[in-house]
């Protein structure tokens, strides 16, 4: 791998980027709709009863949290998908870039917007409802990282399906990660689940850092096992994905996808 | 591998399966591209240039043959091949939301230049990019396109180039330009290049040897000004005055191939035969007034090819 390659995919899309105002408004329109509605919502429910403390934070935290699985799936499916509307797979792979290395540059600028939404969407749930994201201390960092690692097996899972299938199947780049947000239990503990979607749940590495999250702002403790099997369920999905999608673009190779795409 | 080659193509062959079917699109082609060659890599729409390219790139995998750039294999030495190696093509998209900067920035980037400011600045300056640097991609006309693409492709310095019709929606005059600076380059860096095109004049002006290929195979390979001496018969056209249905069953007579454009006739006839023919037309007091004759050249071998072997 050569860190020359990976820095001209990370400025290449931080160039477009730039150009984009699409791309720029849904790091800050989404999170900042998102924080409204469901923060007001859990601002009324909370005035209605003192029943259920902290829930503006449970529901806040949920959507900051969620902001970094979705984060991570989008950048590696939509920047690939960018590539095929642009027809410019066939100008990247001319090159000596590989395809590990297109992989790590949209690891790369994942990280970068994923900070830069974050960072936005907790100040304004800071100044919004005095919620501070950080009053979940070092935690912070173990789950971030292993969310954002659940969002990029399932980016490169979906990535690998348009690779092999073409852009009919474009619209999984937005509607895959819903598919695991209710397993997620991003606002709601697992428990609520019926019992075959918990046995999901437990398959679900993010599953585990919500709950967990949610333990640390009601009891103060977090599950050290639970968050070891996140990040065991992540090496092993993103161990696959990335199988999948080197697969997927070496037949897309074999079928001459390369340049049509 | 002959040591003057840069690129040997060693029995390359490409077949498409799918579930009911299978297609040869290359079928057993083998060639070399010597230092400082212009091969022009010919053939009608269809034939296996784009596929035979595409698989020298390594964005195409091969169904078998091997492809060796400087002696090395290109499956097995990818990275330090294609650092050395280019390609531009007319049909070839960039990313349309960047700049023309950024494009010629973000690919210095992927060819690790060292010079670079100073390569782009000359990129720039060579391919008349200057008016058009912070333009988006967007906004750019064919030309200008085209223009950029193959300006991108000599960023790395290349030593050998792959140009897949790359000045068809140029004006003439920049492709002049184009053509004239891809003969400097190969004078001046002995950059070896392999060239496709439909515009024979072109070919024959800029090609050094001519490779055609017709239905996934080499069915000719010869310098330029030799293909089309393979050719009997040249062109002779007779702008008529007088005689003109006379001269029409006179070639039906000789059983001359010929076509009627208004007051003229184009007859197919072998060189040597022509002062015959012109005597007889004299002595059947048949008239003319204007007589050309047109010697074969590489269009014509390019369709006596495609016809005889359709």
């Amino acid at each position: 791998m050569k860190i020359h390659r990976i820095y001209a995919m990370v400025i290449r899309y931080w160039y477009y980027l730039k150009h984009s105002l699409d791309r720029m408004s849904d790091m800050f329109y989404w999170p900042t709709v998102d924080l409204l509605l469901w923060g007001l919502t859990s601002r009324f429910v909370q005035s209605q009863s003192t029943d259920v403390p902290n829930i503006i934070l449970v529901i806040i935290s949920g959507i900051l949290f969620w902001i970094i699985v979705w984060r991570g799936q989008y950048e590696i499916t939509v920047n690939f998908l960018e590539e095929l509307w642009n027809k410019n797979l066939v100008n990247l792979f001319v090159s000596p870039l590989k395809i590990r290395e297109w992989v790590v540059s949209v690891f790369i600028i994942g990280i970068i917007k994923m900070v830069l939404s974050l960072g936005f969407a907790s100040t304004l749930a800071f100044f919004l409802y005095k919620t501070n994201i950080f009053s979940y201390g070092l935690y912070l960092i173990p789950f971030a990282a292993s969310l954002i690692l659940t969002g990029w097996a399932v980016g490169l899972l979906i990535a690998g399906i348009i690779m092999r299938y073409g852009t009919r199947l474009q619209t999984l780049a937005w509607t895959a990660i819903m598919m695991i947000s209710p397993f997620s239990a991003v606002y709601y503990p697992i428990s609520i689940l019926p019992e075959w979607a918990q046995t999901v749940a437990k398959l679900v590495p993010s599953s585990y850092i919500f709950e967990n999250g949610r333990s640390l702002i009601f009891k103060q403790t977090v599950n050290h096992e639970e968050l070891l099997m996140s990040f065991l369920l992540n090496f092993i999905y993103l161990s696959l994905a990335l199988i999948f999608f080197k697969q997927s673009f070496e037949k897309a190779k074999q079928q001459g996808l390369i340049s049509i795409y | 591998m002959s040591p003057q080659n840069v690129l040997e193509v060693s029995s390359l062959s490409k077949i498409f399966k799918s579930k009911s079917k299978s297609f040869t699109a290359v079928d057993n082609v083998s060639f070399g591209l010597k230092k400082g060659e212009i091969l022009g890599l010919l053939g009608p729409n269809g034939a296996g240039k784009t596929t035979t390219i595409q698989m020298l790139l390594g964005i195409l995998t091969p169904t078998s043959g091997s492809i060796k750039y400087f002696g090395q294999n290109l499956e097995e030495h990818r990275e330090s091949i294609l650092e050395q190696v280019n390609f531009s093509s007319t049909y070839t998209h960039l990313p349309w939301r960047l700049t023309v900067m950024e494009t010629l920035k973000y690919t210095s980037y992927l060819y690790n230049i060292k010079d670079r400011a100073k390569r782009i600045q000359r990129i720039v300056d060579l391919f008349r990019l200057y008016p058009l640097v912070n333009q988006e991609i967007a906004s750019l006309s064919a030309g200008q396109l085209t223009r950029l693409n193959i300006a991108k492709s000599f960023i790395n310095y290349p030593k050998v180039l792959l140009l897949d019709e790359p000045t068809a929606s140029l004006d003439p005059e920049t492709a002049d330009y184009i053509r004239k600076f891809i003969l400097n380059e190969r004078k001046e860096f002995e950059v070896s290049i392999l060239f496709t095109s439909h515009n024979m004049p072109e070919v024959e002006e800029v090609c050094d040897r001519v490779i055609f290929i017709n239905q996934g195979k080499i069915v000719a390979e010869d310098k330029p000004e030799n293909l089309p001496k393979i050719i009997k018969f040249s062109k002779l056209e007779l702008v008529m005055v007088d005689g003109l249905k006379r001269t029409i069953e006179l070639c039906h007579h000789q059983k001359l191939n010929h076509q009627i454009k208004k007051r003229a006739i184009e007859i197919e006839i072998e060189e040597k035969n022509i002062a015959q023919l012109l005597n007889k037309l004299a002595k059947k007091g048949i008239r003319y007034d204007q007589i050309s004759i047109k010697k074969p050249d590489l269009e014509d071998f390019f369709l006596e090819v495609v016809r005889h072997k359709s």
